[in-house]
């Protein structure tokens, strides 16, 4: 019995390995009506997960409603980069050197981003970020572009707002320790707010905490203490909903602020009524109809979605699908490097989430919008226009 | 009969080598990578087989381990312009700022990072045993990584490092290959040599039975230290190796599942035999590459199948309950490759077909 199954098993890994010398002959045999090939990597398994589908969402629909660029069909390569490193890297490979894409979306998360760009920059590919707002993805990486603002641009939103409608002089951080995202917006917000205030103490109170923390007391009472006027708390939304309720519990009543984590049906399910008056930055929102785009997109949304909100993160996807056809389109061919060429100056393009137009690092400069939690709902507040440098 | 082994062992370098020098002609760049980053969790499985498999101390701390030789070759490896651009949010420690060493020495001094690291938590932990050694040692590695993300201004925290250079001493991609097999040549043959010397077989007299491997006169706790610092020693090797092949780390990188897939390689090959955890590596890094096929739209007969992702991750699931199941020693168990498995094959297969 024992040696029947060792030999099947061994057998079984033989077999996997000639179906790897085997497969990657195959397609390129048929050589079936041309396509132009947009890969697609995103995170549909794992810790990541649901950003990816999200995000899927908005590739799909719209490669559902601009399905063909230059007259011919556009295929998506849809993979799976398991919210990990090292599948990143690997899937964006698969996509470059076995799948020759001629272009790539994604991906949910700076680090998986960030990992794949380097592939995507010595092949010479361009890629398209969707949501990753960690500069560092971009950053000297020629073929890393995004259509999503940065976090630099949202602390600084978030720091305006605070300072000019909130009207606080004083505020206190609560920052995620090991987001990468939410320390990013902690800096960039102090670095703005110091400056706005003209007070080098302007933010009084700084508590940390780690992904999956429960409990909030310490970071709270010393807040209350601090004598803060306003609280910033960007991270992950579970967390913030808890400190959100755990914070009303100890009759702190003070404004809370955050970043587009918290556009998340769980902060409210959570929170209840402490989250009522939260206020937060993010990329779009169906109430701010940012450009004619957004309408299309909605409208799309509701038909093939009823009944559901689109997220922000579906809009970018969108997005960046759009622009990538676009960009094809203004190239004028597959070829990848005219398609980098073609993306690099990217001004004024109507988008979703906004109007995009790319900075020199890649980067979109775009629009943020601000909503609040207001009797259970995601209510939109107002629209910030980019920092024109 | 001696001078026999050792010819034939050159001969098998020699075939490996020049096997490389035609994989390294033949292969796609996305052959290439799946290969190399079978060659880095060889390196990665066999050390931790030395641990688990050899002594038999159940560790689960390597994830930490090559955290802390990652961290160390990036950083003495990054130039100074890589490690301005990184550390944006708050300046990185400034004895730190101009350090550039060339690669090998770099991941030379990352893995004797990971093995202080091994002999310092070593000390009070390998005194417990089983279970208890497992929670210590998982223990210690989510430690690591936490200190990792809370140290802003010595590997940027939360927001990783981007631009390591790549593996070699020329900026380019193309010598990793050699390095990265260069290195588990070198890991196998010394891992041999260790296991076939005195010291080798204390270990595996202290997996058996540890009163009576002390009972013959055997220091438990020196020889359970050396495995840890050894095991360790190689794990940052391949953490390192690891981070230069992507480019980038950061602390999310070094999770305990990156333990759980190093020991998921050392269980389905067999735990305590270094041939099965070469083998076991390469085949379960080409077959989760492979298996894509299943998270994709599949067509049997009339009957289409819309993908589900994450179906490849069953079949290891799947593999590695059958294996735990019904074959609890692996592939292998803990027999090794040798050549007179060829002579012994004709003889073999008829007294197979007498019974």
């Amino acid at each position: 019995m024992k040696r029947k199954l060792s030999l099947l098993l061994a057998l079984v890994m033989v077999l996997s390995i000639i179906a790897v010398g085997c497969s990657q002959q195959a397609p390129a045999e048929q050589p079936k009506e041309e396509v132009i090939k947009i890969g697609v990597f995103e995170p549909l398994t794992g810790a990541n997960a649901a950003g990816g589908e999200l995000e899927l969402e908005g590739i799909k629909l719209a490669n559902k409603l601009f399905p063909t660029v230059l007259g011919k069909k556009v295929e998506l390569v849809v993979l799976d980069n398991k919210s990990d490193k090292v599948e990143a890297a690997n899937a964006a490979t698969r996509l470059v050197d076995q799948d020759k894409v001629s272009v790539v979306l994604g991906s949910w998360g700076s680090g998986l981003s960030i990992a794949a760009g380097a592939v995507f920059k010595e092949a010479g590919i361009p890629a398209i970020g969707t949501s990753a707002t960690n500069p560092l993805v971009t950053l000297n990486n020629d073929y890393y572009f995004r259509v999503s603002f940065i976090d630099p641009f949202q602390g600084n939103v978030m720091a305006n707002y605070a300072f000019n409608e909130v009207k606080v002089k004083k505020v206190a951080f609560i920052i995620e320790k090991s987001n990468d995202y939410s320390v990013g917006l902690a800096k960039f917000f102090n670095d703005a707010f110091v400056e706005l205030t003209g007070d080098q103490n302007a933010v009084v109170y700084t508590g940390y905490y780690n992904t999956g923390d429960q409990d909030f007391t310490a970071q709270l009472t010393g807040i209350k203490a601090s004598g803060a006027e306003a609280i910033f708390a960007p991270g992950n939304f579970t967390e913030s909903a808890l400190i959100m309720k755990q914070a009303k519990e100890l009759g702190i009543n003070l404004p809370m602020l955050g970043g587009d984590t918290w556009e998340t049906p769980e902060v409210i399910d959570i929170a209840g009524a402490a989250a009522e008056g939260a206020v937060f930055s993010t990329f779009f929102d169906s109430n701010a109809k940012l450009t004619p785009v957004t309408t299309e997109f909605l409208d799309a949304y509701a038909k093939e979605y009823s009944g559901k909100e689109p997220a922000a993160v579906t809009a970018l996807g969108y997005d960046a699908y759009i622009l990538a056809l676009n960009a094809i389109e203004r190239a004028g061919s597959a070829d990848p490097k005219a398609i980098r060429d073609a993306v690099a100056v990217t001004k004024d393009f109507p988008g979703a989430a906004g109007v995009v137009s790319l900075d020199e690092n890649g980067d979109a400069v775009k629009s943020a919008v601000i909503k609040t939690i207001k009797d259970g709902k995601f209510t939109y507040l107002t629209t910030v226009e980019p920092i024109k440098k | 009969m001696k001078r026999e082994k050792v010819i034939q062992s050159l001969i098998s370098i020699a075939a490996v080598i020049i096997l490389l020098v035609i994989l390294n002609k033949v292969l796609t760049p996305f052959q290439a990578r799946i290969f190399n980053l079978g060659g880095i969790y060889i390196i990665l499985a066999i050390s931790m087989n030395l641990i688990n498999g050899f002594v038999g101390l159940f560790s689960l701390g390597h994830a930490g381990f090559m955290a802390v030789g990652a961290y160390t070759s990036a950083l003495l490896t990054m130039s100074r312009e890589a490690k301005e651009m990184n550390f944006f949010l708050e300046p990185i420690v400034p004895w730190l700022l101009d350090v550039q060493l060339p690669f090998p020495i770099a991941i030379i001094i990352g893995g004797l990072m990971a093995a202080l690291a091994a002999a310092l938590i070593g000390a009070p932990v390998l005194r417990l045993n089983d279970d208890y050694l497992a929670i210590a040692t998982l223990g210690f590695s989510e430690i690591i990584r936490v200190i990792f993300t809370n140290t802003q201004s010595l590997t940027n925290g939360a927001l990783g490092l981007k631009g390591l250079p790549y593996i070699g001493v020329t900026d380019s991609p193309k010598e990793a290959i050699w390095w990265i097999w260069g290195l588990v040549i070198i890991t196998i043959v010394f891992m041999v040599l260790l296991i076939n010397s005195t010291y080798g077989r204390a270990f595996k007299a202290i997996r058996e039975d540890e009163i009576a491997a002390e009972a013959m006169g055997i220091n438990l706790f020196k020889h359970k230290m050396m495995a840890f610092i050894i095991g360790s020693f190689f794990a940052g090797i391949g953490g390192a190796l690891l981070g230069h092949y992507m480019n980038t780390i950061d602390p999310l990188l070094f999770r305990y599942l990156l333990t759980f897939n190093i020991i998921l390689i050392v269980v389905l090959g067999g735990i305590g035999s270094i041939t099965s955890s070469v083998i076991s590596a390469i085949v379960v890094t080409i077959a989760q590459e492979l298996l894509r096929v299943l998270d994709g739209k599949m067509q049997i007969g009339s009957l289409i199948i819309n993908g589900v992702p994450g179906t490849r991750m069953v079949v290891f699931s799947a593999l590695l309950m059958l294996v735990i199941l019904f074959y609890q020693r692996g592939l292998m168990g803990t027999n090794e490759f040798s050549w007179s498995w060829f002579k012994k094959l004709p003889f073999k297969t008829k007294k197979a077909k007498i019974s």
